[in-house]
Parts: C-alpha cells; sequence; structure tokens
C-alpha cells in the first residue's frame, strides 16, 4: 500500500494555526504532525521523515519586532541548512500568513536563481493601519508554476493580519512578474483586479500580490488562510446559499500539494 | 556600555502607524499635522563587540527591504520629536523577545541587569505646532503617565549625536527582603495597620483575627515553628483571601431589604446562595449536561460524547479605568487562564468583550483620568492584541455608552474552552491535590506586578521605582504556556490546574491546599523579575501569566522536559501537605503558619440594608410627546445613535476566525457589514456540532427598576441565541454583575440602600427567570464599586456612579450547524412575520432617550408566554421553517426591520396595523417601544402553512414581505403609507458615526 504524504506543521512560540492547518492537510489525504519548532531544531523530529514542511499563522516570538521576524533568524540559524536540502530533494514548503512573513524573511522567497538566502521582499504594516479580519477574492495565476494552486483560477479566503503589505524593489517585482511567481492577487469579486482598492486589496500591497512562490513553484506563501476554509459553513455568505453550499475551496490548495507528493 | 539602536521605516514607504496618530490629532484636537514618522528604538543594556552590534542590526532588526537602522540617532526631520518609554517595572513584552532574539543569535545569554527596553520617537512635522499642542499629544494621545515616560524636544533642542540619549529604566531596589511582625495589642493597632499597609481589611474582621492568633493552643503551636505575632505575610494572605475580590462578601451578605411602597420587610441571607447557588443545583440534577459548576475557575457542559466545553465571564474595570490598554490585556489574557485552569486543563477556543464607556465626543467639563474616546481606543487595541496574539477567535461582543460610566468604565471579558471528557482515562473535570504532590508554579516571573490592586498611590513614583500596579498582559507568553499545559495535560502529568489571578500565590496555592489539607511553600524558589522583594510581596503578586499545578513527584522530570522544550518557565516551589497548616519559609526561616482552616470560620458576615421604592412612588412618568410626522429622517436618525449604529471597526480588528471553526460570524449578510444576533463556532473540527454564544446588557432600564432590566437582558441574551438556531433546551448562563457601591453612608453614599435594593430585586429577578427557564448560572463574578470621583472646572470632585448593570452570556450546543440561521432577509417574496406582542413600552428606550426623557414604561418579560414561544421557535428551526431571525432589541421594530433589510440588500414592505399588539397606540409606539420576547422571522411562501402551523394560537403574524425594490416601506396602523426610505440611506446613517475609524 502507498504511504500517505507526510506533512510537518510547525507549532510553539506563539503560532496558532496548528490544529486547523493538520486538520486541512488530513482532509486533503495527509498526515499531519503538529511539531514544536525546538523539536525541529534539536532534530528530535527529523525533517526528512516529511514531504511538505508548512510554516502557519500566529505571532511567532509576538511578532514584536516584525512579523515572522525572529522565527525567520530562529530557523535559519539552526535549521536553515536541512531546510534548503528539504527543498532541493524535491519536497514542498508552504508558508501562511505568519509563516508567508517567516519565509520571506528567511529569503526562501523569491528564491530567485536557487538562491534560498536573500531577503528581497518584505511585508510590512498594512496601509489601513489596523488588523484586519475579512474575506478576500484572489485571482489565481493559471500559469505559474505554483504546485499548490495548479488548475485553480479564483478564490475566496480569509486575511487577517497586521503586516501583509508586500513591499519589493521595482526590478524585483518585474521579475516576480515575468517569471510567473506571483501566483494570487487580491481582487474584486467579479475577478477584475483590485488596483490598490481598500478593501478588495486589504493591506495597500504592490501590484496586489497576496501570495508568491520560489521559480520551483514548490515553495509557496500567501497572507490568507486556506486552512480556514476547510468547510462550507466558513464562507461568510453560506447561510445565504443553503441549496448550493459554496464547496470548501481552501482545501484545494492542500489537495494539489498531496497529488503532486504522490505523483 | 548600552547601546541604542533606531529603527524606521524607509521615506518612501507610507508610515500607518505614523498615519494613525495624525488622524487621531486631527479628530480629536483639531490639529493640523503634515507628517508622522515613527522610530522605534530598543536600548540594549550589555556590553556588544562591534560584530555583535552589526549581527543585531542586520540580522535581526532591519529589513533591508524595508527599513533604516542605526546605533546613532536617524536623521529624521522634525518639528517636534516625542519621545514615549515605559516606566520601571512595567512589563516591556517587545524587550523580552529581543533579549530572546539577540541572545539565540550571538550565542550568548543576558546576565541579570543587564537587558533591552524599547521605546518609540514620533517625528511630526506641523507648521501650527506649539509646545503645548505637543504636550497634548504627548500626554493625551502617546502616552499615559502611570506606565511611561514622555520626552519632547523641538528642533532646536535637538543634538544630532545624542538624540534622545541612553534611557534605562532598570528597577533598583537595594532592599533585603524582610519579614515584619504585626503587633495584634489592640483593634485600633491593627486597624492603623491596615490602613498605613493599605490592606484594607474589614473592621469586623479584626477581632476574628486578633482572637485567632492570641488563642494559647495556636500560640504554642506557633512558638515551636518559631513564630509569635502574625507576620505581614500572614496578614496579607488573610487581607486578601477576605477581601470582596476574592471572598464576594457583598453577595454572600445578610440582606435587610424593605419596600418602602408597600412597608414589606424581609431578610436575605447570602444573595449568592439564594439566587444563584440553590437554583443552579436543582437545574443540575434535570440537566444531564451540566457537568461541573460552582466550584472552578469555570463551568463545563457536555458538548458531545467525548468533549466537554467550558465558560467564564469577568471584569477588569478598575485597572482599564487607569490605563486602558494594559488594563484591557491584562483581562482577557487573565480571563483566558481560567478555563485553562477548569479541571485538569482546557483548550481556549473563543472569547468576546463588552465595553461600557463615557460618550465618545463628551465636551462636558468633568475631566476624567482619560477622556471616554481615549479609553475605548485603548481598550480596544488591548482587547485586540491579547486576543489575537492568544491565537482565539474574538467573534463578539458590544460597546455601550452612557454618562454613568464615566466615573468608572466597564470592560467585560469572556472566555470558552473545550476539553476531551476523558484525560489519561480519568474524568478531565475532576482535579486534586495529595499530599506530597508538588507546587509548580509556570509561566512568568513574578514583580510588584499588581499588588493591592490599583489602590497604590501614584505617588510613590521615582525613577527607579516600579510602577506596579497597573500590568501589560503577554499573550506570548501564555500562549506557549497554554500550549505547553494542555501537551502535559493530555500525557497525564497534571493532577490539579488553576491560575495566579487576583491574590497571587496567596490565592492559588491557599486553595488548592485545601484539597490536601496544608502546604509547604519555599519561597525563595519562586522565580523574581528583579531582586529585593519582600517575602509578603512574592506571596501576593499578581504579576501574570501563571499557572499553579500539582505534580506528582514521579512525574516532575517529565513535566519539567516538556516546559523546557515549549520554553515555559516552571519551578517548584514547594510541597502539598496534610499537616492542616499553611506553611510558608524563606531560606527555612519561618514566614507564616496558619491553620488550613481558619478563612473558613467565625468571620462575621457583612450586612446591608436596602430600601426599595417604587417608580410611581419615585415620581416617574410617561413623557408627553406627540407623533412624529417624519418618520424618514426618525429611522435614519436611530439608527445612526451612538448606542446603536455600526461597529465595523471593532469586529474588524479582532480575528474571529483563527481556528478554523467559524460558522456565524459577527458581521453577517449580502455585505457582511451588519452585526449577527450570535455566533457560533465549530470547536471540534472533526464534528459538524456548534457552540452557540451571544451576550447581552441593557442597563438602561435600570434607571426604571433593576428587576425588569435583568429580566430583559436575560430575555436578550436567550432570544439571541435562538435566533441563529440555538436550542431554548440547552442553554448555559453566565452572570456579570457590575453595581455601584451599595453600603449605604449618609455622606459618602447617600443612595446606598437603594442601589442595594436594586441588587436584590436584580438577582432574585435572575433565579426567577432562569429556574423557569431552565437556565444554569455555568459561572459568574461581580464588581462591586463602579463609581469614580471626577474633578470639575472648580476644584471640586464629583461622584459618578454607573448604571446599575448586567452583561449575561449565554451558551449551547446546536447539533447540526447547517441548521444555522442569520438575520439578513434572503430573498424577495418571503414573507415577513413579527413573532410577539409589541406593548406600550417605551420607558428607558432609545426613543425617549434621543428626546431626553427616562419615561415609566419599562419593557417587562413574561416568561411563561415566551417559554411557549421560545420553544416554537427552536421547533420552527430544527425544520428549517426560517429563511431569517432577528431578535428585536434597543431601538424597537423599526431599528431591526431596516438592519434585516440592510443585511439582505432588499427591501421590506411592513404594514404596522397587522403587527401584533394588544391595542394599536399609535405608529412611534408600535416602531420603537422595546418590548421583549419578539423577533422578525421571514419565511419563504412555500413553507407558510407549515411555520403559521408551529406558531398557531400564539402572537404571530405576517405583517409584510420582502421586496426587491430597496426601500423600507412602512404603512401606519391607519394602513396609510407612514415612510419610504431607501436601504442605502438607512446603511449609509448607520456606518456614518464611526465609518472612517475602519
Amino acid at each position: 500500500m502507498k504511504q500517505p504524504v507526510k506533512v510537518l506543521v510547525l507549532t510553539g512560540y506563539g503560532l496558532n494555526c496548528d490544529i486547523e492547518t493538520a486538520h486541512a492537510c488530513e482532509l486533503a489525504g495527509a498526515r499531519a504532525e503538529r511539531v514544536h519548532i525546538n523539536d525541529v531544531i534539536s532534530g528530535a523530529a527529523d525533517l526528512f521523515d516529511y514531504q511538505m514542511l508548512v510554516f502557519i499563522g500566529g505571532f511567532s516570538w509576538g511578532d514584536d519586532h516584525g512579523a515572522g521576524v525572529i522565527q525567520a533568524v530562529r530557523m535559519k540559524k539552526h535549521a536553515g541548512e536541512r531546510i534548503a536540502r528539504f527543498v532541493e530533494k524535491g519536497n514542498l514548503v508552504l508558508g501562511i500568513c505568519n509563516g508567508f512573513q517567516t519565509i520571506v524573511n528567511m529569503g526562501l522567497l523569491p528564491g530567485f536563481d536557487s538562491d534560498y538566502q536573500t531577503r528581497a521582499a518584505a511585508l510590512t504594516y498594512n496601509d489601513c493601519g489596523n488588523f484586519r479580519d475579512d474575506w478576500v477574492h484572489l485571482s489565481i495565476d493559471s500559469e505559474s508554476p505554483c504546485v499548490f494552486t495548479r488548475g485553480m483560477t479564483h478564490l475566496e479566503l480569509p486575511i487577517r493580519h497586521g503586516e501583509g503589505k508586500l513591499v519589493a524593489a521595482g526590478e524585483t517585482l518585474s521579475r516576480l512578474k515575468q517569471d510567473r511567481q506571483v501566483v494570487c492577487r487580491y481582487a474584486a469579486s467579479d475577478g477584475s483586479a483590485a488596483n490598490g482598492r481598500f478593501p478588495e486589496n486589504p493591506n495597500g500591497s504592490m501590484d496586489d500580490i497576496a501570495g508568491i512562490c520560489d521559480p520551483t513553484g514548490r515553495i509557496f506563501g500567501l497572507m490568507p488562510h486556506p486552512e480556514a476554509f476547510t468547510h462550507p459553513t466558513n464562507h461568510p455568505e453560506w447561510s445565504r446559499r443553503k441549496e448550493d453550499l459554496p464547496p470548501a475551496a481552501g482545501l484545494q490548495i492542500f489537495k494539489n500539494a498531496v497529488v503532486y507528493m504522490s505523483r | 556600555m548600552p547601546h541604542r539602536l533606531e529603527i524606521a521605516l524607509k521615506p518612501d514607504l507610507l508610515d500607518a502607524e505614523g498615519r494613525q496618530v495624525q488622524k487621531k490629532a486631527a479628530a480629536y484636537f483639531n490639529m493640523d499635522i503634515a507628517s508622522v514618522r515613527c522610530v522605534h528604538i530598543l536600548t540594549i543594556d550589555k556590553d556588544l563587540t562591534d560584530s555583535q552590534q552589526r549581527v543585531i542590526r542586520d540580522d535581526i532588526f532591519t529589513n533591508p527591504v524595508t527599513q533604516v537602522s542605526g546605533y546613532a540617532p536617524l536623521d529624521i526631520d522634525f518639528d517636534w520629536c516625542i519621545w514615549v518609554g515605559y516606566r520601571p517595572g512595567v512589563k516591556d513584552n517587545p524587550g523580552e523577545t529581543a533579549v530572546e532574539a539577540i541572545e539565540d543569535v550571538i550565542g550568548e545569554r543576558f546576565v541579570p541587569g543587564e537587558s533591552v527596553y524599547t521605546s518609540r520617537r514620533y517625528c511630526i512635522l506641523s507648521d501650527s505646532m506649539g509646545i503645548e499642542d505637543a504636550r497634548m499629544i504627548a500626554d493625551q494621545l502617546l502616552s499615559n503617565d502611570i506606565i511611561q515616560q514622555v520626552r519632547v524636544f523641538s528642533a532646536a533642542e535637538w543634538d544630532r549625536q545624542t538624540g534622545i540619549g541612553i534611557i534605562i529604566p532598570r528597577v533598583k531596589l537595594d532592599h533585603v527582603p524582610t519579614v515584619t511582625t504585626i503587633p495584634i495589642d489592640d483593634d485600633e493597632t491593627v486597624q492603623k495597620i491596615s490602613d498605613a499597609r493599605n490592606l484594607a481589611l474589614n473592621e469586623n474582621d479584626i477581632p476574628v483575627i486578633r482572637a485567632y492568633f492570641s488563642d494559647p493552643d495556636v500560640v504554642a503551636e506557633r512558638a515551636k515553628a518559631g513564630l509569635s505575632d502574625p507576620t505581614d505575610v500572614e496578614i496579607e494572605y488573610i487581607s486578601q483571601a477576605r477581601s470582596d475580590h476574592c471572598n464576594h462578601n457583598t453577595f454572600r451578605g445578610r440582606f435587610l431589604y424593605r419596600d418602602r411602597s408597600t412597608g414589606k420587610v424581609e431578610e436575605i441571607d447570602n444573595l449568592f446562595k439564594t439566587f444563584i447557588e440553590a437554583p443552579t443545583l436543582a437545574l443540575q440534577q434535570k440537566k444531564d449536561w451540566v457537568v461541573s459548576v460552582l466550584w472552578d475557575n469555570a463551568g463545563v457542559g457536555r458538548f458531545d460524547e467525548n468533549h466537554y466545553y467550558v465558560i467564564t465571564g469577568e471584569t477588569h474595570n478598575s485597572p482599564s479605568n487607569m490605563e486602558a490598554y494594559g488594563g484591557a490585556i491584562t483581562g482577557i489574557v487573565g480571563v483566558y487562564r481560567d478555563p485553562l485552569g477548569t479541571g485538569k486543563g482546557s483548550k481556549l477556543v473563543m472569547g468576546s468583550y463588552g465595553y461600557c464607556v463615557g460618550e465618545k465626543n463628551y465636551a462636558g467639563e468633568l475631566k476624567p483620568r482619560l477622556h471616554p474616546r481615549r479609553l475605548l481606543d485603548g481598550v480596544i487595541e488591548g482587547v485586540r492584541d491579547g486576543g489575537n496574539k492568544s491565537g482565539i477567535p474574538t467573534p463578539y461582543g458590544q460597546v455601550i455608552f452612557h454618562p454613568g460610566y464615566m466615573g468608572k468604565c466597564l470592560v467585560f471579558v469572556t472566555a470558552l474552552g473545550i476539553m476531551p471528557s476523558l484525560v489519561n482515562g480519568e474524568p478531565a473535570e475532576q482535579k486534586t491535590t495529595s499530599p506530597g504532590d508538588l507546587i509548580v508554579m509556570c509561566g512568568g516571573r513574578v514583580g510588584k506586578d499588581g499588588i493591592h490592586g490599583v489602590t497604590a498611590s501614584s505617588e510613590s513614583f521615582s525613577e527607579h521605582t516600579p510602577a506596579g500596579h497597573v500590568q501589560i498582559g503577554d499573550p506570548y507568553t501564555q500562549k506557549k504556556m497554554h500550549d505547553f499545559l494542555l501537551e502535559a495535560r493530555d500525557e497525564g502529568l497534571i493532577q490539579y490546574v488553576t491560575d495566579n489571578g487576583g491574590g497571587g500565590l496567596s490565592s492559588s496555592v491557599g486553595e488548592t491546599a485545601r484539597f490536601s489539607g496544608g502546604c509547604h511553600v519555599r519561597l525563595e524558589k519562586v522565580p523574581l523579575k528583579y531582586e529585593g522583594l519582600d517575602q509578603w510581596e512574592i506571596w501576593v503578586s499578581e504579576s501574570q501569566e501563571r499557572m499553579t499545578v500539582a505534580v506528582h513527584p514521579d512525574n516532575e522530570q517529565r513535566f519539567m522536559a516538556l516546559s523546557r522544550k515549549h520554553a515555559v518557565e516552571s519551578t517548584v516551589i514547594g510541597t502539598y501537605t496534610d499537616s492542616g497548616k499553611l506553611h510558608i519559609t524563606y531560606e527555612e526561616k519561618p514566614c507564616a503558619f496558619v491553620n488550613m482552616d481558619f478563612l473558613t470560620r467565625g468571620f462575621p458576615q457583612w450586612v446591608f440594608e436596602a430600601e426599595w421604592t417604587d417608580p410611581d412612588d419615585r415620581g416617574l412618568f410617561e413623557p408627553v410627546v406627540s407623533e412624529p410626522s417624519d418618520y424618514g429622517a426618525l429611522l435614519c436618525d436611530m439608527i445612526s445613535r451612538p448606542n446603536i449604529c455600526s461597529r465595523e471597526w471593532i469586529a474588524r480588528q479582532y480575528d474571529h476566525e483563527v481556528q478554523g471553526g467559524s460558522v456565524i460570524k459577527p458581521l453577517v449578510g449580502r455585505n457582511r457589514d451588519v452585526n449577527s444576533d450570535a455566533s457560533v463556532i465549530r470547536p471540534v473540527l472533526t464534528s459538524e456540532r456548534g457552540l452557540v454564544f451571544a451576550q447581552a446588557a441593557i442597563p438602561f432600564y435600570s434607571s426604571i427598576d433593576a428587576w425588569h432590566m435583568t429580566a430583559c437582558t436575560i430575555d436578550e441574551a436567550v432570544r439571541r441565541l435562538l435566533a441563529v438556531g440555538g436550542d431554548f433546551d440547552h442553554i448555559g448562563g453566565v452572570d456579570n454583575f457590575c453595581w455601584p457601591n451599595i453600603q449605604y453612608d449618609p455622606a459618602g453614599n447617600p443612595d446606598g440602600k437603594f442601589k442595594a435594593a436594586q441588587l436584590v430585586r436584580s438577582c432574585r429577578a435572575m433565579a426567577e427567570l432562569c429556574s423557569q427557564w431552565e437556565i444554569p448560572l455555568l459561572s459568574g463574578k461581580d464588581s462591586m464599586y463602579v463609581d469614580g470621583h471626577l474633578p470639575g472646572p472648580y476644584g471640586e470632585y464629583r461622584k459618578v456612579s454607573a448604571l446599575e448593570t448586567l452583561q449575561f452570556s449565554v451558551t449551547g450546543v446546536l447539533e447540526d450547524i447547517k441548521k444555522c440561521v442569520t438575520m439578513d432577509v434572503k430573498a424577495p417574496g418571503d414573507l415577513v412575520y413579527i413573532l410577539g406582542e409589541t406593548k406600550n413600552e417605551r420607558g428607558a428606550s432609545e426613543y425617549y432617550d434621543r428626546f431626553g426623557y427616562t419615561g415609566r414604561n419599562v419593557p417587562q418579560v413574561d416568561a411563561q408566554a415566551f417559554f411557549t414561544r421560545y420553544k416554537a421557535v427552536t421547533r420552527a428551526v430544527k425544520e428549517a421553517l426560517a429563511a431569517s431571525i432577528h431578535g428585536i432589541y434597543r431601538g424597537g421594530l423599526g431599528v431591526h426591520l431596516a438592519l434585516c433589510a440592510i443585511g439582505g440588500d432588499l427591501g421590506i414592505f411592513l404594514d404596522l396595523s397587522r403587527v401584533p399588539a394588544a391595542e394599536k397606540w399609535s405608529n412611534d409606539a408600535l416602531l420603537f417601544s422595546e418590548s421583549a420576547g419578539r423577533f422578525i422571522v421571514t419565511v419563504r411562501p412555500e413553507n407558510k402553512d407549515a411555520f403559521e402551523a408551529i406558531f398557531s394560537g400564539l402572537p404571530c403574524a405576517c405583517a409584510g414581505r420582502v421586496t426587491e425594490e430597496k426601500i423600507l416601506d412602512i404603512s401606519g396602523v391607519n394602513r396609510a403609507p407612514l415612510c419610504s426610505v431607501r436601504i442605502d440611506d438607512l446603511r449609509y446613517a448607520w456606518k456614518k458615526p464611526f465609518g472612517d475609524l475602519l
């Protein structure tokens, strides 16, 4: 019998989406384990027993010095080399919200020219000046190499962050676009570009960017929370559509990952 | 040598934090500011090499894409620079995480005395601002002198080399810990010491204390233990345990109640036992889902075969009133420790909030410490950070504005948790301590925080004395502890767990040691934030984020290993015994030796005189107002009133869907912008069951009669729960009483007897209604001194007392979340039913308040009639016959019809002549009466017969329909058109007051 895909979901130090992220992975057919950051660092858990590593949402180290900053420093110093080999071996890395902020700070993204060290993008304070919880529409670049979004064109998900505005230098942005590394953008409900308009673009992110991947498409980071849409009743309008319940569309991201790793 | 690192956003990036300051300065003080740039400062009090400095700056604290930084002051242009930093001893959460990060990166530990202090400076560009304006922004927007220090620099004063200088707010006590003996020669001596030490001992308790310590047997035992007269540790312990906060002396008091209107006199011995405990215990016999009530940190109900839910509610009023952000974050993080400390521990799954403050735009002559708008800003942010950073959704809450809360604000925080019904094969809700178990303190360290609550004087500040009495909660430390304790629980390592809240170790160890029958605590083991605390301070400090755990010695090693893995500090501070004694030592020297049962015997009950005068005898009457003619304008005005209008800006700042189980969110409808009646979560992700939660507070009715305030509040909470699909057969209640002082004093509290009578009536109304509706009170708390003395323009102080306030929360279990209903109307053509009778009950209503009246006819609850009606509502939901359900609450039918239409982004036609009512008084009575027990329900035409069959014989009528055209179209009692208002206009009016805060 074929072994299920194994997913390592990081926990500890103020991270907080571990249970629902593991649940989403399980619903997608994977076997998920919640592992404390210190068990990864100490080697008590062997990263190479897994095929996917998820950096999850939360407030690592309280996010007091920039979201995801200290987690990135910690992981890079103590497990950076292992994570690089993990990626090299063809495994997957997903960063959601605080996890996205972390892997951007680690330099795993954008990962131009196999450089997984350089911080070339940043996620900074929302233009609105507040933490914000709201649902957004995402338009997905179906031509992106991202393996997590294959076959997807549009998705609704919740955002819940205070620092989600993606900022990068002009040449970095151009390269991201040119290489189709911009996986998803904030959009209006009809799928057209948000063009920076609030609240469709909830944080003022450059070019409406909500998520990016590395050139291989196996490292993916996004601000919205796919693990928070794994049941039809998560959708804010489900009670208006009881006859035709919305599918739990966030799950597709995890299913795609499982399909890719089971190939 | 200390190093000061300054970090700012690159100049071409928008500074969102600065822009908020700019916006508030404009809105609050009408100041014209061109720009504000924030500089984050880390003052690292540690010797560092050049390369260490570089690594710290580049690898941790500077984002190369967005930030600039330097150890010299950053060159940012300003007209005024305002620096804000903490006072010594105030919890600096970012400073602590900076230490963790630096230690990790440079591979070197900070030694005691070394630290990192964070602060900020704001660079303000403005042509028009003078020094007075800069001071005003510093003091009234950016800082609070209780916890922070401020410096203001003009451009001319600024030294580009030294900048703000090096400011190190380190605590230096230079004090040798000392146990002091308290002489007990006579009552007067003890009273004097109580006053001098701020112990607040009740004068009737003093003879009991003296008698105990003079008892020859006690004297002999104590002599053997090396003690004579009581020590300050012992007296502080007794004072904490006997405080109203810990012992609930008011609720356990004896009330002599006299009804002046009827002459009837009666005595109520113990409000808690009579009106809370007795009815709840009776209901526990009837309701098998009630698992554990009235003894633990929170109440426990059954969620499903394998899980229990846990609920409790708290207030954190006085601290929030002094320092809004710190008080509120400490409040929410604190209440989250209650479910964590219930049974063997439960996981937190939801929180809610309730804020009562003065009028947001108050422009009168009284000067509260914090203006209501500033207080509200701080409280909102405190709960936001406390909830969001804990990873717990905050999907529900309310805000109430009333001048009575200017004296003291109210901050309600409620917490729900979930636990497996069995832990390691044992019932999860049960726990005990046994002789030999280790007393372990987990989490934060102990400082002078919260000693004697907020009564400590602010005059004692000096440069290096800790500002101990106001705290700042630390959700990060607590989240780590939460994850650790749940893992330890699941491994069966926890015998008992409870939180350290009011009274600190004194309460938590004192109470848990009652199970084993004694304890021996070694105070020198308790980890401290800084040296120099006296023994009694260690014992009663309320430093946050701490739990006390009983661990079997065999499990010590494993427990400590898990604690290290989670980066949580845990320390064995003593042992539970069966000696019958609370025994405390410090480096082997005795500090306390008191009989465990001393606190449970012999203390006199508090006594209150309560005098009731009914509203007629108090001269209340209905105002004389003719029917208005412009209902369109009136409706728009009503819906934009501060106590009704949209609070979207708060709901959106709170993460309300973390944990992935969100079912009914705080904002619902087509545009997701109207408040839902209640919230529903799915706390067990593999289950289709839900947990429904709602709360209500309608303090306004107390100005007529707290009895009806109470009944209507409970009724509203229940209707909210029913409206989303809650089951009337399974409702657990939580009561949070916030009352002004009820102890009569002819000069200081001349209406104390009336307020006491209001409390008796409120408790009795709650007991009667909860018994009839079979709502056990799973948990509750009281906060009894909601009064303030505010300075006026002539140097006088005026007492301002809050309305007698009850916040009532309800929860229940839903078998199938897909049966949930939301309040927004769904489709054109759906029929609009009004359920429940509208009576002429506008007393203390929003409508009368619009005209400055109180009135007389307060809404009343008919428990029996509503019982039948609510059962029918539950049935209609179970049979999926309702397309939308919404309760009619504050503001009345007109306001709530409008909200249903806004939610659905459709129109409604309503014929007032068909609304169930005993009499058709007038259109304004029907539209703005706040009669209890009513709902607006929409029904698809094909469900008409089935729906009406359920409600046959009940006051229920089809009075209108949902329309495609987005208009609220109402015809009057005479069937003539009354008003026709565009839904867009209503929405605009509803959102306008606070819309720009989003």
